[in-house]
């Protein structure tokens, strides 16, 4: 029987997610189940067996994971050499001079360059900005610097020279003659073609560092692969990317698990037809936020990962260190939420693990949001009477009712979520209130009514599968490859000839994995990205569908986006300062069956339980079982959706429909 | 401020206590209002020294001009700004303000530092009341006056120094005033980018009005009104526990800057600390007279090193207030650095005898724990301008700042390279320097040696060499810790002092003194050494450098 289903895996640190789809009739089958970190293979197999698989069904299998993520918070990274422009060795340990806390004299200022003194390597040679040689590469101090890296102990090579984005020839014969050594080099000219030494160099040095960890679990997943079956994985950028352009580049792993969750929500998005959204994903330690437009995640170029620059096309999600972990204390007559977490351990006071600081959970509890009467996935048993005693503790700081203090948590978490949402939509000249919000993650949609409430949203969506979202992304993603390449030209003096160029070759490296995989070139999508500043600024501003061939229509294009981003425009000269394009293989829409399975005709609730939404005080309110909703059910709120891994909450004055895919669309109830 | 003037905000007190819950959200709305106004200025202004080196900062105050909420930006400008609003208002009553005004102004006699800070104003209404304030502080590049940049390092006077603004409404209502705009451009090199910086600042403002009027609209103005008396109240109260936590007493330090950047001898910052219970008072009597070079500064200044060191070494998590410096007293002694009169030229004195000030301040604490000092760091912005024509004809400016080694501590070494204290402006990356100015960077590497001895090393210093391309380039130098070098603590030995050599086109060098303007050509190159931190303990002569490896790896 030939393998017919497409399988996402989602592998996170704790959880891994798995959602399958059978081509011919579009069954789907989901699951949840613990994620092994001793033998990551095995968790893999562990996954599909839960869903009744084995890999030879399987004809294309998508999988993210955070890995590599996990490798740079924890540090557990290879041992780089790194080669540079002779007299910028120390580039990576002088970054940027600032120091990180302000008023922290305790903590060191900056963080350790991943290369010591005594791995950096020099080679003579020198590009200027526009790529012309200045001096040639010399190819006696190439072999001084391969004979020193023999010695060396590095298990990976990463060659950052500089302006080796405007031009990689110095850096690519630097790497073909290491590679005849080393089997990880990692060039700054591939991995990140944009100016700025510190943070190319930082990019690609991190990149090589997690080379032989992910060519080691790759060769794994290789081994384990029936030939019948396409491997795939999930990057950054919020598409799939062969196995080995991941070698080349395991950089792009290192949102992997974020991205999966975007790519699910811009999935949802599409399918209902909305053109504004914002995903909002909270967990127990982090929220994660991104704005979609048109179906397609915004996407940014930097960030930061345990404090190392990171310089690659990522979804641009907003990550705030609040979740249903953080603690609550009352600070000199403010209640103060977070930063600090009391993680999955010893976890909220609730979870009955040793944690005794009251958390958003407990308040969560104590409100009656989540159900003691319920298991967490089956096997977690909250305890009402420890998040009580906790949550009591900041009602006497505060001379409050118990109730009050635990809405006043809550409250208070919510409106930072409601600045992050502000951040990632006044980022890019939109009006917020405008947005669908769109809410998953374990305790996103137990906040999202009240989130949007209080940004102004009128309409939340909770997606079907939201348990095992990102799995669901990885499988409705299309395989795509994005890179950002520093071109800079100036309005007045038009290149043409040296813009088509550089298209041409950032096409062609991108194109190239594309064809490898089997894709008829013919059926390869480019989209490009101009970005545009006034000559001067450092920001520049994202024009979609740029028309390079029209620099006038171009400059019109990018007035209007200032105006409409900072209010106002001069007749100052402009300038291009890079492209980015994406290159993905045309529609490989997995379509996903209609309704999960339902009730034949509404159910009354499952148990009725007392809850507290506001200052009028408990009230007795249904709970349902999310499973045994039914096409076009409508619930108005006070009410409570819960199945075994999240629970979503309907305010008085909110109500919920069931629509067609099983998307729980919720009416907040707000003016507009 | 001045000699006993800790004027308390009006009206704490008055208003019904707000609840912790509200409080927290809108000190957090406030907190993001802020910062996005320094988002704002990042993205869209035009000097590179805003965009790549983040030389701003944005605040909020509350309707009496005391500060409610700031960005994390650089502690020196957003002690200033506790002090700009409250001084203008003084000079402008606010019955001549009016919603959409949005005014300027740069003088460092009202609540400010040197000339290059300029500082837009806009008051913010809610139902024809003025609820708040927002300030978007910006280095411009240039300033007008004698040097590109206008760092005039022989300047002997404060007209000298550039263009000085008093209040001047830019903005209304009705959009810009075109002739105070074309006078205030008329005055400054590169004006076009001059203008793209007074758009960005006044589009910070506007969003910070905007997110204001939201909160006011949210929670009413009777909550929200409370809820800033009460950060005042809560600052105020953060701060007299960090106070109470120190020991009773008399603490006295001092420090010198290099020079009176004229050709003197060092100059004295001394300061006499009396802490009595949740209170303290700074006396900064005894600090030498005056300068006559552009080292002096304001007594603004003084508050902002004294709020900065109080905050570093006491209470971290101190929410900078205007109720902050109810239990603090400041007091300059008229005629002296640090309160010399509007007369004087005062450009370095902000980012150098402002690090000079929190040296002394933390040598005085020495006293009561060395282990919660860092030893002398890089306490001077190391400024370096290069100012000269692109290859289009405009003015540009070069203005790098360089970091230095970080002073060591009781339990572990200094970290190379960094901006300690006052300032935290980054640098500016080689491949943005040689595609926007004429200059090659030739190398840019850690200082090796240069950090202090000790049982803890000092940081290293940076080395990098900029050659000169262009046919003519005015070079500024405006740095410390050249003549006296960052101290050592408990016995460790001091770093090496900052250095600057010139070495022309034909092969002669020289050292560039700490305050001058010179004119280089094509082919000159400017070798920059910032100095390395100061070691902490004394190393014992008779055990091998690495003696702590030995006993750890003994242990385990």
């Amino acid at each position: 029987m030939p393998a017919r289903w497409t399988v996402g895996i989602d592998i996170g640190g704790t959880f891994t997610d798995v959602v399958a789809v059978r081509s011919d009739d579009r069954c789907v089958r989901a699951a949840k189940v613990p994620t092994r970190t001793d033998d990551r293979v095995a968790g893999l197999l562990a996954a599909l067996a839960a869903i009744d698989l084995a890999w030879t069904d399987v004809s294309d299998l998508v999988h993210g994971t955070t890995m590599v993520t996990n490798a740079i918070v924890e540090g557990d990274l290879a041992r780089v050499a790194l080669v540079t422009t002779q007299g910028f060795a120390d580039t990576l340990a002088i970054g940027r001079q600032n120091r990180r806390h302000l008023y922290r004299l305790d903590l060191p200022p900056k963080i350790e360059p991943l290369v010591p003194a005594a791995r950096r390597y020099e080679v003579r040679e020198r590009l200027d900005h526009e790529g012309r040689v200045l001096r040639p590469l010399d190819p006696d101090s190439v072999e001084e610097v391969v004979a020193a890296l023999s010695g060396s102990g590095a298990s990976a090579v990463a060659v950052s020279l500089l302006h080796a984005y405007a031009d990689p020839s110095h850096e690519e014969s630097l790497g073909t003659r290491l590679r005849q050594h080393f089997p990880f080099v990692a060039l700054s000219n591939r991995i990140n073609p944009e100016a700025r030494e510190y943070e190319r160099t930082a990019t690609t040095v991190l990149s090589a560092a997690v080379m032989p960890l992910a060519a080691g679990y790759l060769d794994r997943l290789e081994q384990a692969r029936p030939d019948s079956s396409r491997l795939h994985l999930f990057h950054s950028a919020g598409g799939m990317a062969s196995p080995d352009a991941i070698r080349e580049t395991p950089l792009a792993l290192a949102l992997s698990g974020p991205a999966a969750g975007v790519a699910a929500a811009s999935r949802t998005a599409r399918e209902l037809g909305l053109d504004s959204v914002i995903s909002f994903d909270m967990g127990g330690t982090t929220t994660d936020v991104c704005l979609i437009l048109d179906g397609e995640a915004q996407i940014s170029g930097h960030r930061t990962l345990a404090d190392r620059p990171l310089r690659q096309p990522m979804v641009a999600v907003e990550s705030i260190g609040a979740g249903g972990g953080s603690i609550a204390r009352v600070d000199h007559g403010a209640l103060v939420v977070g930063p600090d977490s009391a993680g999955a351990t010893p976890g909220p006071a609730c979870y009955g693990r040793g944690g005794a600081l009251p958390t958003v959970t407990d308040a969560s509890l104590l409100l009656g949001h989540l159900d003691a009467q319920r298991t967490i996935g089956g096997r977690l048993r909250l305890d009402p009477a420890a998040a009580r005693t906790a949550i009591d503790s900041l009602a006497r700081a505060m001379a409050m009712d118990v109730e009050a203090a635990a809405l006043g948590v809550l409250t208070v978490v919510n409106a930072a979520m409601v600045q992050a949402l502000r951040r990632v939509t006044v980022e890019r000249g939109i009006d917020g209130r405008r947005c669908v919000l769109l809410a998953f993650g374990g305790a996103g949609p137990m906040h999202a009514v009240d989130v949007a409430r209080a940004f102004g949203i009128a309409r939340v969506v909770v997606p079907a599968h939201s348990s095992a979202f990102s799995a669901l992304g990885c499988v409705s993603a299309r395989m795509s490859y994005s890179q950002q390449r520093t071109v800079r030209m100036a309005a007045g003096h038009w290149d043409a000839t040296r813009i088509e160029a550089a298209r041409a070759a950032l096409r062609a490296r991108l194109s190239a994995p594309l064809c490898a995989a089997g894709v008829d070139p013919a059926d390869i999508e480019i989209e490009e990205v101009a970005a545009i500043r006034y000559r001067g600024q450092s920001y520049a501003i994202e024009i979609t569908d740029p028309c390079f061939a029209d620099p006038a229509a171009l400059g019109a294009a990018f007035y209007a986006r200032h105006e409409l981003l900072y209010g106002f425009v001069t007749g100052e000269p402009w300038e291009l300062v890079a492209i980015r394009q994406r290159a993905s293989a045309r529609d490989r829409h997995v379509a996903i069956g209609g309704p999960p399975p339902g009730a034949a005709s509404a159910q009354p609730p499952a148990s009725w339980t007392s809850c507290v939404f506001d200052g009028a005080g408990a009230r007795p309110t249904p709970r349902h079982d999310r499973a045994r909703l039914v096409v076009g059910q409508a619930l108005a709120g006070p009410c409570i959706v819960e199945d075994d891994w999240s629970t979503v909450i309907v305010p008085p004055g909110a109500s919920l429909t069931v629509d067609a895919f099983g998307h729980l669309h919720i009416d907040t109830g707000i003016e507009r | 401020m001045k000699s006993g003037d800790t004027t308390k905000p009006p009206g704490a007190g008055l208003q019904r206590p707000v609840d912790p819950v509200t409080l927290e959200v809108i000190r957090n709305a406030l907190n993001a209002a802020a910062e996005e106004m320094s988002l704002i200025v990042m993205r869209s202004a035009r000097s590179p020294l805003l965009r790549e080196a983040g030389d701003l900062s944005s605040a909020l105050t509350d309707a009496d001009g005391y500060l409610v909420a700031q960005g994390r930006d650089i502690p020196m400008h957003l002690g200033v700004m506790s002090f700009t609003v409250r001084e203008f208002l003084k000079r402008v009553p606010r019955e001549r303000l009016a919603p959409g005004d949005v005014w300027f102004l740069n003088l460092p006699e009202i609540g400010g530092n040197h000339l290059p800070d300029v500082k837009a104003i806009r008051p913010i209404y809610v139902d024809g009341s003025i609820r708040a304030f927002a300030v978007s502080l910006a280095h411009w590049a240039d300033t007008g006056g004698a040097r590109p940049g206008s760092y005039v390092a022989d300047a002997v006077d404060a007209w000298q120094e550039g263009l000085r603004i008093p209040p001047l409404r830019l903005f209304s209502a009705a959009g810009a005033d075109r002739e105070k705009l074309e006078f205030v451009l008329a005055n400054v090199r590169g004006a076009p980018e001059r203008e793209g910086d007074i758009l960005a600042q006044m589009a910070a403002t506007r969003a910070a009005e905007e997110r204001v009027q939201q909160i006011y609209a949210t929670h009413g103005s009777a909550e929200s009104t409370a809820a800033i008396a009460a950060i005042h109240d809560r600052a105020e109260a953060q701060m007299r526990a960090a106070l109470e936590a120190v020991p009773d007493g008399v603490y006295t330090g001092e420090d010198w800057l290099d020079d009176d950047a004229a050709g003197g001898p060092p100059v004295a910052v001394r300061v006499r600390v009396t802490v009595q219970g949740d209170h303290a008072t700074f006396d900064f009597t005894a600090t030498d007279d005056a300068a006559r070079g552009p080292v002096n500064t304001t007594p603004y200044i003084a508050a902002a090193s004294v709020f900065y060191v109080v905050k570093a070494l006491f209470g971290p998590d101190i929410q900078p207030s205007g109720g902050c410096y109810r239990p603090l007293e400041i007091v300059t002694r008229p005629g002296s650095l640090l309160d010399p009169g509007p007369e004087r030229p005062v450009v370095g004195g902000n980012h150098e005898t402002s690090q000079r000030i929190a040296d002394a301040l933390f040598l005085a604490f020495e006293a009561i724990g060395p282990q919660r000092l860092s030893a002398g760091g890089p306490t001077t912005s190391g400024l370096m301008l290069f100012g000269g024509r692109r290859s289009d004809g405009a003015w540009t400016t070069l203005y790098e700042t360089h970091g230095g080694g970080e002073g060591a501590r009781h339990d572990r070494d200094g970290a190379p390279v960094i901006r300690v204290h006052m300032s935290n402006v980054m640098n500016t990356p080689v491949e943005v320097i040689e595609a926007e100015y004429p200059i090659r960077i030739e190398c840019q590497k850690l200082r090796h040696g240069s950090g202090g001895a000790g049982r803890h090393r000092g940081g290293e210093g940076l080395h990098r060499e900029y050659r000169i391309l262009g046919e003519e380039m005015s070079v500024t130098s405006m740095f410390e810790r050249r003549v006296v070098p960052p101290y050592g603590l408990q016995g460790g030995l001091p770093g090496a002092p900052f250095q600057v050599t010139v070495v022309t086109h034909d092969g002669r060098a020289y050292a560039l003194p700490g305050k001058a303007n010179i004119r280089l050509g094509a082919g000159d190159l400017v070798i920059v050494e910032s100095c390395g931190g100061g070691g902490y303990g004394a190393r014992q002569a008779d055990s091998p450098p690495d003696a702590d490896i030995q006993s750890k790896e003994l242990k385990a």
